[in-house]
């Protein structure tokens, strides 16, 4: 969060109030928590802003159902997370994941992690990144997730089951059944890369 | 650790590399923007969730009604033919005595 000194109680009571100021300061304060989650899981073809901006409208609008169970942080970001997962679940349709889909330089680091003939490169970190998000959207929304946390935001069981509100166990079982299927994606990518 | 892991390993250790360079602030006016719109919304009460469920329970239960009514339709017709029947036999056998 950025700013640890944030009075996130009193500013709270005063949203409750309808006091607008506060409303604003609470939404600035919480931006950086929410566009983490959206820009990790967007979803193809529609606009970071836009996803926010929706999530914090489901804020608002649920603000009386916040019980204070868990800390304020943990219930936006449990909105955050389902938000983004319905919108993943709208698309429906994964598009068949291809060598040929791929940009020269993807390739190029796909082969490289694949075959281990030459060593990968700091450089290769961009096209890293789009190769993994490439990967990942093969993935059901909840697999994604559990995936994207554990393993690219290096966030613990017991911290992705916080963020989420899945129970451990859970988690677990979606990472294992995600790597499954990540597995099986790289093995369909090398057969095809041989063939 | 099988081969598998660690390609991924790698390749996700070196996706971790490429950073965020992205503002992480919220842009000028959209904070202003989020507040008018929200506004303009009814807020959902305490109980709303409760509401959704209750509905689709009521749903489900008049799914129910109907499916234990279509089921035991025949059964129903049937044992009130027969019960004429019955009653039939019953006042023949009472003419016959009589």
């Amino acid at each position: 969060m950025a700013d640890e000194s944030f009075d996130l109680v009193g500013c709270l009571e005063r949203v409750r109030q309808r006091d607008q100021v506060a409303s604003r300061q609470l939404v600035e304060h919480l931006y950086p928590l929410v566009i983490r989650i959206v820009r990790s899981h967007l979803p193809r073809r529609v606009a970071e802003e836009d996803l926010a901006q929706d999530i914090f409208l489901k804020m608002f609008t649920r603000l009386a159902q916040y019980q204070g169970n868990v800390p304020f942080p943990h219930w936006v970001s449990r909105i955050a997370v389902t938000t983004c997962i319905d919108q993943l679940r709208a698309q429906k349709r994964r598009p068949e994941f291809r060598w040929a889909d791929l940009s020269e330089n993807e390739a190029d680091v796909l082969d490289a992690v694949l075959t281990d003939e030459r060593d990968v490169t700091p450089g290769d970190a961009l096209e890293a990144r789009e190769l993994v998000h490439k990967l990942l959207d093969q993935l059901k929304p909840n697999d994604r997730l559990v995936i994207q946390l554990l393993d690219l935001d290096q966030k613990t069981i017991a911290e992705i089951s916080a963020e989420t509100g899945w129970n451990q166990t859970l988690v677990k079982v979606r990472a294992f059944r995600a790597r499954r299927k990540l597995q099986k994606l790289f093995q369909e990518l090398q057969s095809k890369e041989k063939s | 650790m099988n081969q598998f892991d660690q390609q991924w390993r790698k390749l996700t250790a070196l996706a971790r590399q490429a950073g965020d360079t992205r503002a992480m602030s919220a842009p000028h006016g959209f904070a202003t923007r989020v507040v008018a719109r929200a506004g303009s919304r009814p807020q959902e009460l305490a109980w709303a969730p409760f509401e959704y469920f209750a509905l689709r329970g009521l749903m489900v239960a008049a799914a129910f009604g109907v499916m234990a009514v279509a089921f035991n339709f025949t059964n129903f017709v049937t044992s009130t033919q027969s019960d004429a029947y019955v009653s039939a036999d019953t006042v023949d056998e009472l003419l016959e005595l009589s």
